[in-house]
């Protein structure tokens, strides 16, 4: 018997003996019996086991088995943790440490986020941009983050016209409203972090819905909104995790923007708001108290948009998912529509034009090729507006034999059939093309330096790869030159 | 006297049929082969150079020759007695009608006439060209010789590999003379053992670069066809109007469909459209190959070499193969089973 037990048979036979006096004669008699003999147990009979009840292997145990047919492989590893499987499939890896430090690598800069002197270079994104985008989940895992020291991307031509729409933005209190679209693996999303981290570097206030499927997929629960007509539905738990990542992604340590602002107007909480509160405090009580969450955005909304605030980004991924009907279901067992969701109507009003940004911003709405169900009214406004780009004579006319959803129609009339006759228009596609060879070499060069791509970068190589990437697609030029090397 | 008077006449007779044009093997050839077939012991013999059937094909070549009438013999003794009496003309035309015809070839009487004439021939032919200047083998012009089968047919005799490779080995001889000095009789008579088409005689079409600047080139592999235009740029390709990565998944196959331009570093000097149809995407891929090869080829020739060594030019010939009845597959059998 090891001592320890040993140990406590005593301390409880001391505890017996003390507390119940009455039996102390029996247990003098009988001193060690209970505790100490284990001859019960081995000398009784053994329990016939049922038929059928075999317990099954124990797993991890290993037996010869050579007869032919059977599994020989059993599995003996151990099952992975309850959500260890979907965290590592979630996880973001930002930095690699046998990749080489590029030493010419310049981070962006408040001063020339905006300026047209960077195109063609390949510029870092400062830590603090970094940590607030990991906390508004702009970073993607199929994007090749993993691969270099720290994040960095090129600014190309695309990203120039989105910082020129972010200048006027900023400069003249614009609302404009940009779609990004392109074929897969152009450089949609990477587009969409590049106008987050600018509007960071800015000091915008952003707010970033990282994925539109996330939203309208029936994962999380929803509530109807009370006093609203046409019924909408608000998703408590959803946008109190939004309004902590907004509160984690724009009050970072360097700019501590939302403690500074005081909550100004009056706003009608089912929650009582300490005097003087900030719009952080504000934001403090949304997340605590999911059931307040909405009225909580709203109030944010609304202390944002008074005047002398900073200019806005709203921006969303995967904007297909969002135009049609939602997985939800109403009282009446219908599907509801993404519309009348209150996180997507409140983007889709400011997408649409209904409403706009006082002090300015931006609306980025990224399109995805390789998770995006059938919108033919999206689609069909993309095309119409990639077309007037292309040449305003030719535009596509809309097939009548497609099932059109006339809110989607509604809310895109911008962009299928604008108005507007100003140079810088308010809804409008940022085509994501190729790079042109400048670009890629840029960006190859950048490869090298970090040592991703053992290679010498000369024309005749970045001509092979750009050709081979499909004319400059820079997700296929990087998975032709970093990623699947032969 | 007599007698000499009689060999004479019958060497100028047997002279008259020599110089008169070979035509036997003509002749020959249009009797089928095949049917002598039942009955194998006719070959030996060349029974069907018979005059009916001559004379019922009209054939323009014939040698111009008649049969001996039948010798009568009572009027031959008459004859005999007449040839005393002295009129010379008259007598001698009496005795070549009772000739018997000469044969034309001096091989008529062996088993394989027209065999041993040819072997003959063209030994004749070697000596005469003998003390030529020569070419190397793998210089000489290529040709195609006639298998044995089809010399066979040709001659209608049942001739022996050993020996009809042995005549062949003076004809590719013959061959070998130095072309400037080859002489055109030994030409044309090679060309009884050349096959009817010859490998050059095919010579395609020269492809040439349009007014707009493309050269077009069709390829194929598998069951996939591809037609590609190449102009002059810098390195844009499309396929079916989308471009390598949205056409191709797989960098190997947008690899492969511009491996000629690849291969020659000629990637960023053209640029490609094409058009490609059937097949999986393997077969697209390697048919553009093809095709990006064929088109170039028509920009730079002197690549060509380039081009084969890199595995361009030549068609991939191999197809799926077909399932045969009592196979599971193609080749695969069923399982063996008892009973």
């Amino acid at each position: 018997m090891p001592p320890s037990t040993c140990l406590r048979s005593f301390s409880q036979l001391s505890l017996d003996s003390t507390a119940r006096a009455s039996m102390a004669s029996r247990i003098r008699l009988h001193p060690q019996m209970a505790y100490f003999s284990t001859s019960a147990a081995r000398y009784a009979n053994p329990v016939s086991k049922k038929k059928g009840m075999a317990q099954a292997a124990k797993k991890g145990t290993r037996t010869l088995n050579v007869k032919k047919g059977r599994s020989s492989t059993q599995d003996t590893g151990k099952r992975p943790a309850q959500g260890e499987r979907k965290a590592a499939r979630k996880r973001i890896v930002l930095t690699n440490d046998n990749a080489l430090e590029v030493a010419s690598l310049k981070d962006i800069t408040k001063a020339d986020a905006l300026s047209e002197a960077n195109q063609g270079r390949v510029l870092g994104i400062p830590e603090a941009t970094v940590d607030a985008l990991r906390a508004v989940e702009a970073f993607k895992t199929t994007q090749g983050w993993s691969l270099f020291r720290r994040p960095a991307t090129l600014i190309r031509k695309e990203t120039i016209e989105l910082a020129k729409v972010m200048k006027a933005a900023e400069d003249q209190r614009k609302t404009l409203r940009r779609i990004l679209s392109g074929e897969r693996l152009s450089g949609k999303s990477t587009l969409l972090l590049q106008g987050l981290s600018m509007a960071f570097v800015r000091e915008w206030v952003v707010i970033n819905l990282p994925e539109a499927q996330d939203i309208i997929n029936a994962h999380t629960e929803y509530a109807p909104l009370l006093d609203s007509q046409p019924m909408q539905y608000t998703q408590e738990t959803y946008t109190a995790s939004l309004l902590s990542q907004i509160l984690k992604a724009n009050n970072t340590a360097e700019n501590p923007m939302l403690e500074k602002i005081k909550v100004t107007t009056n706003p009608v909480l089912p929650l009582t708001l300490p005097t003087d509160a900030t719009l952080k405090q504000l934001i403090e009580l949304g997340i605590v108290n999911p059931e307040a969450s909405w009225p909580v955005f709203v109030a944010l909304w609304q202390e944002l948009t008074q005047p002398g605030r900073p200019p806005i980004m709203l921006a969303v991924d995967g904007t297909a998912h969002m135009m049609k009907e939602s997985d939800y279901l109403n009282a009446e067992v219908k599907p509801i529509h993404s519309f009348d969701l209150t996180i997507i109507r409140h983007f889709v009003d400011h997408l649409s034009g209904t409403k706009s940004l006082p002090n300015g911003g931006v609306i980025l709405a990224a399109t995805s090729q390789s998770n995006a169900p059938s919108t033919p009214a999206l689609d069909f406004s993309v095309q119409v507006a990639e077309a007037r780009q292309a040449d305003p004579s030719k535009t596509p006319r809309w097939n009548p034999y497609k099932n059109i959803d006339p809110r989607v129609m509604e809310a895109l009339k911008d962009l299928h059939s604008p108005t507007a006759k100003e140079e810088v228009k308010p809804l409008d596609v940022i085509k994501v093309g190729g790079l042109s060879k400048d670009e890629a070499r840029s960006i190859m060069e950048y490869y090298a330096e970090s040592g991703m791509l053992r290679a010498k970068i000369d024309d005749g190589f970045v001509t092979e790869k750009w050709s081979l990437a499909g004319m400059g697609n820079i997700g296929e030029l990087e998975r032709a030159s970093v990623r699947l090397r032969i | 006297m007599a007698r000499g008077e009689l060999s004479r006449t019958l060497w100028s007779a047997a002279e008259g049929l020599r110089s008169a044009p070979r035509s036997q093997c003509t002749r020959t050839m249009r009797l089928p082969y095949r049917s002598l077939q039942p009955a194998a012991r006719f070959i030996s013999t060349t029974p069907s150079r018979s005059a009916e059937l001559t004379s019922e094909t009209p054939e323009a070549q014939l040698e111009p020759f008649t049969a001996a009438p039948e010798i009568e013999f009572e009027a031959d003794e008459g004859g005999d007695k007449d040839s005393g009496g002295g009129n010379n003309q008259k007598s001698n035309n009496q005795l070549l009608r009772t000739l018997r015809v000469v044969p034309a070839s001096r091989s008529y009487f062996s088993a394989k006439p027209t065999f041993t004439d040819d072997y003959l021939h063209v030994s004749a032919l070697l000596r005469s060209v003998a003390t030529l200047p020569t070419i190397l083998t793998t210089e000489a012009p290529r040709v195609a010789w006639k298998t044995i089968d089809q010399y066979r047919i040709m001659t209608n005799e049942p001739v022996k590999t050993q020996r009809f490779h042995r005549m062949m080995h003076i004809v590719k001889r013959l061959n070998l003379v130095h072309p400037s000095l080859m002489p055109e009789h030994i030409k044309t008579a090679m060309r009884r053992f050349m096959k009817d088409s010859q490998p050059g005689d095919l010579v395609p079409a020269p492809q040439l670069v349009d007014d707009w600047g493309r050269a077009r080139g069709v390829g194929r592999r598998k069951t996939s066809s591809a037609v590609v235009w190449l102009v002059e740029g810098e390195g844009e390709a499309l396929v079916n109007g989308k471009s390598l990565s949205q056409f191709f998944g797989r960098l190997h196959h947008r690899e492969s469909a511009v491996w000629a331009l690849k291969a020659t570093h000629r990637l960023d000097k053209y640029n490609m459209f094409g058009l490609v149809q059937g097949g999986g995407s393997t077969g697209q891929a390697e048919a553009l190959t093809l095709a990006v090869a064929k088109a170039l080829l028509v920009h730079e020739p002197a690549l060509k070499p380039a081009l084969r060594r890199a595995g361009c030019v030549t068609r991939d010939p191999r197809k799926v193969e077909r399932k045969k009845t009592g196979h599971v597959k193609a080749r695969k059998m069923p399982t063996w089973v008892k009973r």
